[in-house]
């Protein structure tokens, strides 16, 4: 009797089977964080200049937009004087070490710039607003900067429109990783600023080196704001001022110079100025007063219609000896007298858990051994209302109005006030966009936008994308937007004015930004004025 | 016949990487006009969703990690993933995602994933 025929196992599987298999493991592999490689925005081939398409921008029904000024170089604000003239900053200063001239240019018809203050090599001048003249009294009828300090201490500075400078404050703690950020002027006629911090997550690192500052300030660190206590956690890193030996490395502690170890319940003397923080001084100068901290980047602030005050904190980055995965770029609500959380913590949650853990490293280890404790401000201003710190161990921090996307680098900030425009008290948000691999590995370019966010809900949508894809104009070889830095509303509410950084790569190696690629962008609705 | 087998296999394979990795994923407002939000539960699946789960997977799209528009999974998988977590994706606890809030996310997704 003949055998039966064997049949190779791999024929007896049915094709329904193996194909699906095959859908399974595509889908597994498209969806997996591990396998598939990142593909971060600034991730183009860099090219001179840039195209320029509205119609490569897609709004909601009914709103418009068009380029209003181009060929700016590194482009941070904007503002408008008594007149309703449009002035713009340009930066003097770009991530990457790109060094330029920090200006504030008056803008006129069909590109024209006249030049109305020029600062030297202490940039980037981040923000500018204008106090109207008509309002009287001294220091009215003049613009007010923040120059962030990235060679010697960030300023507040004042300039006349006879284009004379003057310093209201020096040497604030900018010699790191973030500036001085956002001037506002509040209700209570107060000039309010935010002072970013020096590092990632607390420890200085070789991520700083890389950044370019720690070669420079060797010593620069956090500075709290209030004394705080120390878990005495240290982090090994590696040491690049002796790059020659390669197994040298060097064990660093939180709110210390690199190299510096610290021990449990340590005690880091708080100060003013200080890191992550948000002050305020009176338009005539003086010793900053401080207003909240805990923050991280506190880049965009602004006072809502009601006079509510909201600050745009830039999140954790996946980066340096403390790397946070996975911390969203954070809409808080600002009380006099709170911290907010950081090094510890992301909106109201902790980051000791597998939510902010790196896939395949560590879970981020507790900073501070307990919260700073509450204090009260020495004059509250009564339209901003302080807020009872909680305890550390009972109680997180306070929880953000929204979290916006992980690395999108929620950069700018203002309100809509005007029924022509639309969407009336809703916060605007500008997406500068991630610097992926720097900050982080994404699976696809995040930010490049401008968002609305609706407070009362803690909803963002989009408001302002590039039709064909993810990403930045010249990644999608479109002529849409690129990195949006800033926003802010005309005096009269019925136009938004976008400014847009222009084209930056970024690399292993660093951010590359190109010059004079900036524009400013205006959009508006139609039948709204 | 195996070679026709192995062409049907190919495509399948294909087919699925461009569908599940390539489709387009982008729901917003500007391209697609404003979601319906009248349903109680897809209001409030968007809040929540904002809060948990937007930060990595802005407006249902890619960013941190992958877009969720563009996976055809049941509602019952998208659940599970988020309660239990997958790869990269951190796991959702009850006490951090109750049951309902978990039901009305799902119910915003599959309203986005209609949406336009």
């Amino acid at each position: 009797m003949p055998e039966s025929p064997v049949r190779s196992p791999s024929t007896r599987v049915p094709p329904v089977l193996l194909a699906a298999t095959l859908a399974l493991a595509s889908f597994l592999f498209t969806s997996c964080y591990i396998l598939r490689p990142g593909q971060g925005g600034g991730k183009i081939k860099s090219e001179a200049g840039r195209k320029l398409d509205p119609g490569d921008i897609a709004l909601p029904a009914g709103y418009r937009i068009e380029a209003i000024a181009t060929g700016l170089t590194f482009p941070t604000a904007v503002t408008f004087d008594d007149t309703g003239a449009l002035y713009a900053v340009e930066g003097g200063y770009a991530y990457g070490e790109e060094w330029g001239v920090p200006r504030l240019l008056k803008v006129m018809k069909n590109n024209v710039f006249v030049p109305i203050a020029v600062g030297d090599s202490n940039g980037p001048w981040t923000g500018v607003t204008y106090v109207a003249a008509k309002e009287g009294g001294a220091g009215k009828g003049s613009f007010y900067l923040t120059e962030g300090g990235q060679l010697r201490g960030g300023r507040v500075l004042r300039i006349g429109m006879d284009g004379n400078i003057q310093a209201l404050v020096e040497n604030l703690p900018s010699l790191g990783d973030h500036h001085t950020n956002a001037p506002v002027i509040g209700p209570d006629g107060m000039l309010y600023f935010g002072q970013g911090t020096a590092t990632n997550s607390g420890v200085v690192g070789t991520d700083d080196y890389k950044f370019g500052w720690l070669a420079r300030h060797r010593t620069f660190h956090d500075t709290p704001c209030q004394d705080i206590t120390l878990s005495g956690v240290n982090y090994l890193s590696k040491n690049p001022f002796t790059s020659g030996k390669k197994k040298d490395t060097v064990e660093t502690g939180a709110f210390s110079p690199f190299g510096s170890t610290t021990i449990p319940g340590q005690v880091v003397k708080g100060e003013v100025p200080c890191n992550g923080s948000i002050m305020r001084i009176s338009l005539q100068g003086g010793k900053p007063e401080l207003v909240a901290w805990g923050l991280r980047n506190p880049f965009a602030l602004a006072f809502a219609p009601d006079g509510r005050f909201f600050a745009l904190d830039n999140g954790y980055d996946q980066r340096g000896s403390r790397p946070i995965w996975g911390a969203g770029e954070l809409l808080w609500e600002i009380h006099q007298g709170t911290w907010y959380g950081w090094p510890d913590f992301s909106g109201s949650k902790s980051l000791a858990v597998s939510e902010f853990t790196p896939p395949h490293g560590d879970t981020p280890e507790r900073l501070l051994e307990k919260a700073p404790v509450p204090w009260l401000p020495t004059h509250a201003s009564a339209d901003i209302v302080p807020h009872p710190v909680p305890s550390y161990q009972d109680d997180p921090p306070p929880a953000p109005m929204a979290v916006l996307p992980v690395h999108s680098s929620a950069d700018g900030l203002d309100f809509s006030r005007a029924p022509e425009f639309g969407y009336e008290n809703q916060a605007f948000v500008a997406e500068f966009g991630d610097m992926a691999p720097g900050v982080g590995k994404v699976l696809e370019p995040v930010g490049f936008k401008i968002s609305r966010v609706d407070l009362a809900r803690g909803v963002a949508e989009d408001f302002a994308i590039n039709r064909k894809g993810l990403g930045p104009a010249s990644k999608l070889k479109a002529g849409g937007l690129e990195r949006p830095v800033s926003l802010r509303f005309s005096p009269d509410g019925k136009s938004l004015y976008v400014v847009d950084f222009g084209v930056m790569a970024v690399s292993k190696h660093g951010p590359k930004a190109q010059k004079q690629t900036g524009v400013i962008w205006r959009i508006w609705k139609e039948n709204g004025q | 016949m195996k070679t026709r087998v192995r062409i049907v296999l190919l495509s399948c394979a294909l087919g699925s990487w461009f569908f599940f990795g390539c489709a387009a994923g982008r729901r917003s407002e500007p391209l697609r006009g404003s979601l319906d939000v009248s349903n109680p539960k897809v209001a409030h699946g968007q809040v929540v969703f904002m809060n948990q789960c937007d930060k990595c997977h802005p407006g249902g799209d890619a960013g941190l990690g992958p877009s969720l528009n563009n996976k055809p999974l049941p509602g019952f998988l998208l659940g599970f993933q988020a309660r239990h977590g997958m790869g990269a994706m951190p796991a959702f606890d009850k006490e951090e995602l109750p049951q309902t809030d978990l039901d009305d996310v799902v119910a915003y997704l599959k309203a986005l994933r209609r949406n336009g």
